[in-house]
């Protein structure tokens, strides 16, 4: 099964992601979905002048979404088996991936952030309002749950993260006031 | 799609042929690949605009880059004179991290800047009442290497006070600028070991010491100095003093005898030693910069370059920050062990 035929079958009936049996080429649909989506983001930084060129700039990019993409679909596999719902988490990081085509819109707003409809910034945001939006209805297709626990699993690891980050942050900033008094 | 072919059996007359019903899902396979095609077409704009943006970015100058923060970067090629800051004791260090400030890394400071093209003049900001004689003839030994390989000029701005080791350390600049009130001079070597033998006899601590020679354990503070060894000492401070001197004879231009009777330990302020010949200039900093400038064929007011590898500085800071309040400082008292030394002991 090429790849259209894959991602037509997941949008016509997205049924059979919770199927017992794994719908035919998602592995590859996912893991293309996720070099699809870096490199819209990637294109989309470029046209901002907000990361560096080359191959290994991209390269470490697509390590670092798909680090942090296992990590989040890790996350939320074990917030849903510890509140008692049962699913495939390999299942989960693929259907991610399949969400993650939606961040290639991000090279055509990068034109448009160019002429000025819109800043980079609203754009980026609106694209990931639009992969949170497909994240949550795909985590209701592999789990049996409702859409505000749909919703508080997907968020759950981003707020992690940013609790982490902007605790570190505050630290940093403290400890860096410490060294120059 | 299964409630469209539930339909399909329940109404068969009603409905068109099957060969003019559209296929399932052809609506989403067209979509996809229109969408596809776009996204192939956008990235190739993309790539095209990026490579184009680039390439004018590269053209022009760099004047937004990072690395020019950094003070002694290479894309920043405009001429300019560099200041390495001699600052406290000087002595060897215990370690040879980049950070440190022992006489290593000054040393490889002052080759580093004088390497530098856009480099024209070095100005040596020094505050320090000296330190032992190897550290502080490392650091004169580096400037003398650098003028030879650079011919660049060297200019020493003396601050609080620059006293013997500072003093020796500038005698191989090419200018030397100090405010007036500077404490500068002593000229001269010391050697001091306490006597401890007095102490130890109160509270009962006897110290044996088993050795190849006489002399092996010259300097120990467990007992009294013999006559021998004070003999050999003081031929020991002789001849680094008598390297002192022919260090300013050479670097001020000056005889040994005029040197000689300068050079009795006693301490000179910045006018006293101008008048004296150890100095050449009264100024602050900015006189210094100007006349390195000067020197450097560069002008007045040239554009300064401070030794600031960020890391270092950060590490240097972190390392200061990091040692328990004042233990470095005791560990400094503690340290008796005795040796040679370019220093002034009133600072």
């Amino acid at each position: 099964m090429n790849l259209l035929k894959t991602l037509e079958n997941l949008i016509d009936r997205p049924e059979t992601l919770g199927a017992p049996e794994r719908p035919e080429g998602l592995g590859r649909a996912g893991l293309l979905g996720y070099f699809a989506g870096t490199l819209g983001l990637f294109v989309f930084m470029r046209m901002q002048s907000a990361i560096p060129p080359g191959v290994a700039s991209f390269l470490f990019v697509l390590l670092f979404v798909l680090a942090a993409n296992f990590f989040f679909a890790g996350v939320m596999h074990l917030f849903m088996d510890l509140t008692g719902v049962r699913g495939s988490a390999s299942r989960l990081f693929l259907a991610f991936g399949c969400s993650d085509y939606l961040l290639t819109l991000l090279v055509p707003m990068g034109f448009f952030s160019g002429l000025d409809l819109l800043g980079g910034f609203i754009w980026l945001c609106l694209c990931l309002l639009a992969v949170v939006y497909a994240r949550v209805r795909l985590v209701r297709r592999l789990y049996p749950v409702s859409t505000s626990k749909a919703l508080l699993s997907v968020w759950l690891p981003y707020a992690g993260f940013s609790l982490v980050f902007f605790a570190a942050f505050a630290y940093g900033l403290v400890w860096m006031i410490w060294l120059i008094m | 799609m299964e409630e469209q072919n539930n339909s399909i059996a329940v109404n068969p007359g009603t409905e068109p042929k099957p060969a003019e019903q559209p296929a399932p899902g052809r609506g989403t396979s067209l979509w996809l690949k229109v969408i596809a095609v776009l996204y192939a077409l956008s990235l190739i704009a993309a790539f095209v605009v990026i490579s184009r943006g680039d390439s004018i970015r590269k053209a022009r100058p760099n004047d937004m880059a990072l690395s020019k923060l950094a003070g002694l970067s290479q894309a920043n090629k405009k001429n300019a004179v560099a200041v390495v800051e001699l600052y406290g004791t000087i002595s060897q260090g215990n370690s040879s991290r980049s950070w440190d400030h022992g006489s290593q890394q000054i040393a490889r400071r002052i080759h580093d800047v004088a390497d530098k093209k856009e480099v024209k003049a070095i100005v040596l900001d020094i505050n320090t009442p000296g330190g032992s004689v190897g550290a502080v003839q490392e650091i004169y030994s580096a400037i003398k290497r650098a003028k030879a390989e650079t011919k660049k000029p060297f200019i020493a701005r003396f601050g609080e006070v620059s006293a013997s080791g500072g003093y020796y350390v500038a005698s191989a600049c090419d200018l030397i600028v100090a405010q007036p009130g500077t404490i500068t001079g002593s000229i001269g070597v010391i050697f001091s070991v306490s006597n401890f033998e007095g102490l130890m006899k109160k509270v009962g601590f006897k110290n044996e010491a088993i050795k190849s020679g006489k002399f092996k354990d010259i300097g120990s503070p467990t007992r009294e100095m013999t006559p021998d060894e004070r003999k050999l000492l003081q031929a020991m401070i002789d001849d680094s003093y008598e390297q002192f001197v022919a260090a300013v004879s050479e670097g001020r231009k000056m005889s040994v005898e005029e040197v000689k009777k300068l050079a009795d330990g006693r301490i000179y302020t910045g006018r006293q030693a101008k008048d004296n010949g150890l100095v050449d200039q009264l100024g602050d900093l900015q006189d210094a910069l100007d006349a390195a400038g000067e020197k450097g064929g560069i002008g007045k007011n040239p554009r300064v370059l401070k030794e600031s590898d960020p890391f270092e500085q950060f590490m240097s800071l972190v390392d200061s920050k990091m040692q328990p309040f004042g233990t470095k400082a005791m560990s400094d008292a503690m340290q008796v062990s005795p040796s040679l030394e370019y220093r002034w002991y009133g600072h």
